[in-house]
């Protein structure tokens, strides 16, 4: 039992991160019907600007751990943001009204320049965080040890989360959002700026995933320039496993496929872990094809 | 028609090889420049690189300069063939790398095919070197040689419950494999076989399940990102089980991942690194890198690209030849205990590397690696 437990937050931790880059993938396809592979690499470019910016501005000096960490990732959210921006003037804005499969391309090819330049300005070794930043303290619940980074992570995902379904769901632009998914034609005749619309969505998911980036740099501490392909195409499973579009959904199937991992690496085996998970997915899929939470399709994103 | 079009090719190709080469001597390399292995692609680069321009001011190679022709192998076995093949078609004389065994082996059969000698540097996976291929060569140990020395290292520790971590790359695996073999003969007990994904962040998953199983000693058969990663959270979950690693962590990143203070104490088997060889070969090698690229290089596997490069030269001016055969029949027959930078180097029919090799390392409290034994 203390082994199911223990896997169970090991699983949640990890989930939630999924999950949290899992809604870049989500939102994007919600609102443009467009896999941004690029997305990924976006999330690993947080890693790495949050590197930078911890290590030149020595911000934790000034205002204390919690204050600059805070300071930290709106910095890195912004600018993983502003980079969402030009990535799509560069590479999908062109396409807008090309073939699907055209802007899929330019989708992989971003994804190839971003870790290529990553590579060629940090070097190919992987990158290290300061140590002893976080604290490191063991919690324990009902006997069990927990560490306090793994509530800390799930709550900060989880905060995110609900951050933005609230904003989503609550807001004129979230309602400006949710039309422009269902309808970008009649979004427009009813007087929506969709354009602007898909700049806030490019600016969004990356920083979402700029601040996924951020606290694993901060929590595992190491970070490499091909972190994004593997956390990608884990996210870009969860959004799929919820229902690719859906923004609860994109949640769930981040915490079900981190624990989905982490049990069947306990229970089955750890080398098979990957495979039991792509099982699950496409078991979920022949069930339900349109993911967990995929039946409102009128409220796409 | 099809049989005598790649007759032709073929003929063309033997043909071409003279033609091009005729007025510098080429020599290829083939190393990851991209991909997750391209700090050792960096350092085998620049070392091979340093060791051609010290030839080339003492005059060259039978009176011509010699050329090193790179092409990255991005650390994949696709890239590999792709590399492989246009490395072949380019007149050179033999080729150097790479590093990982998958990769090496996804080339083997393209040099082979157009007659190019390879002389591997980080590629230890046993059958490399037991299809027979005549003009394959590696600088490095093989597994069997590192298992060996591994459960020897553990069985001498008295360590009883072993527990093995692979990370299923057919240089991991064959390792662990090995391993696993040896030590069903001996008075300890494999408690624990698995693999890890490699390129992950979050391990605590496998390191729950090998507290469960309590071992004294967890082998870990994979490379150095991994291994920094597992260490830190080792020490994160309160996990105190000794890590022994194999020889892909040698590598001064493993500590900058783990810490100092989760690194300490984990032990590791390598060839010796060039600071732990009094040879007056690799110190000057040694010196001559640090003056042209600051640094020291990062890990072994690199200096060993660097000896295969020196045994192709020393074995082009011996025999005055660059033809594949000539030059293979003479690593095999005629090179003996040739003062290699990472010690004596002889080649077995086989094209391996003949002796003992390996060594136990320590991590100390300031990350330093000390050599045991």
């Amino acid at each position: 039992m203390e082994l199911f437990f223990t896997q169970l937050t090991n699983g949640l931790a990890v989930g939630g991160i999924y999950a949290l880059i899992a809604l870049g993938y989500t939102m994007v396809y919600g609102v443009l019907k467009l896999i941004n592979f690029a997305h990924g690499d976006l999330f690993t470019i947080g890693a790495y600007l949050g590197l930078t910016l911890l290590a030149s501005l020595g911000l934790t000096g000034y205002v204390g751990t919690a204050g600059g960490l805070l300071f930290l990732a709106l910095m890195v959210m912004g600018l993983v943001g502003i980079i969402g921006i030009l990535l799509d003037r560069a590479a999908y804005k062109p396409l807008r009204n090309s073939p699907r499969l055209s802007a899929v391309v330019s989708a992989l090819g971003a994804s190839i320049v971003f870790s290529n330049t990553i590579m060629l300005v940090y070097g190919p070794s992987p990158k290290v965080y300061p140590q002893g930043l976080l604290p490191t303290h063991v919690f324990y619940l009902f006997g069990l040890p927990v560490p306090i980074m793994r509530i800390i992570i799930l709550a900060t995902s989880l905060f995110l989360m609900i951050g933005l379904y609230v904003f989503i769901q609550k807001t004129r632009t979230g309602t400006a959002i949710r039309a422009a998914a269902i309808d970008q034609g009649a979004a427009r005749l009813m007087g929506i700026n969709v354009d602007r619309v898909i700049m806030l969505v490019f600016f969004i998911g990356p920083a979402l995933g700029g601040a996924a980036g951020l606290m694993v740099g901060l929590h595992y501490g190491q970070i490499n320039f091909t972190m994004g392909w593997i956390y990608g195409l884990k996210a870009f499973t969860a959004a799929i496993l919820g229902g690719i579009g859906n923004i609860p959904g994109a949640m769930v199937g981040g915490l079900l496929l981190g624990v989905i991992e982490s049990m069947g690496a306990a229970y089955i085996s750890n080398a098979w872990k990957d495979a039991i998970a792509f099982f699950v997915l496409i078991l979920i899929l022949i069930v339900r094809p349109t993911g967990l939470l995929g039946e409102r399709v009128a409220e796409k994103i | 028609m099809k049989k005598i079009l790649f007759m032709l090719i073929g003929v063309s190709l033997l043909f071409a090889g003279p033609v091009f080469s005729s007025d510098t001597i080429k020599i290829g390399l083939m190393c990851p420049l991209t991909g997750s292995w391209a700090s050792e692609g960096k350092d085998m680069r620049q070392i091979v690189e340093l060791l051609a321009g010290q030839v080339n001011e003492e005059g060259g190679l039978l009176g011509k300069q010699v050329e090193i022709v790179v092409a990255d192998d991005g650390g994949d076995p696709r890239t590999a063939a792709l590399a492989a093949q246009r490395l072949a078609s380019r007149g050179i004389v033999g080729v150097i790398g790479t590093y990982g065994s998958s990769v090496t082996e996804a080339s083997q059969n393209i040099y082979a095919a157009t007659n190019t000698l390879q002389i591997a540097n980080g590629s230890t996976s046993v059958r490399l070197t037991e299809k027979g291929l005549p003009y394959f060569f590696r600088t490095c140990p093989r597994d069997d040689e590192q298992g060996r020395v591994a459960v020897e290292a553990m069985l001498e520790k008295g360590y009883k419950r072993i527990a093995i971590l692979h990370d299923s790359t057919t240089y991991a695996r064959g390792l662990a494999d090995e391993a696993r073999t040896l030590l069903a003969d001996a008075d300890a007990q494999v408690v624990f076989f698995d693999a890890l994904t490699p390129g992950e962040q979050d391990y605590t998953t496998i390191l729950t399940q090998i507290r469960r199983d309590e071992p004294d000693v967890v082998f870990f058969t994979g490379y150095y990102p991994e291994a920094g990663m597992l260490l830190r959270q080792k020490m994160e979950m309160g996990l105190n089980v000794p890590f022994i690693g194999g020889d892909a962590n040698n590598n001064p990143d493993l500590v900058k991942i783990a810490g100092n203070r989760a690194a300490k104490g984990f032990r590791f088997l390598s060839p010796p690194v060039p600071q732990d060889l009094p040879s007056p070969v690799a110190q000057d090698f040694l010196a001559a890198y640090i003056e042209k690229y600051g640094q020291a290089p990062g890990s072994i596997w690199a200096v060993l690209a660097g000896d295969g490069f020196r045994v192709l030269a020393k074995a082009i001016a011996e025999t005055g030849s660059t033809e594949t055969a000539t030059l293979a029949a003479y690593l095999k027959n005629d090179l003996q205990a040739f003062p290699g930078l990472t010690g004596m180097i002889n080649f077995d029919e086989k094209g391996d590397r003949i002796g003992d090799v390996y060594r136990v390392y320590e991590v100390d409290e300031e990350g330093n690696f000390i050599l045991q034994m």
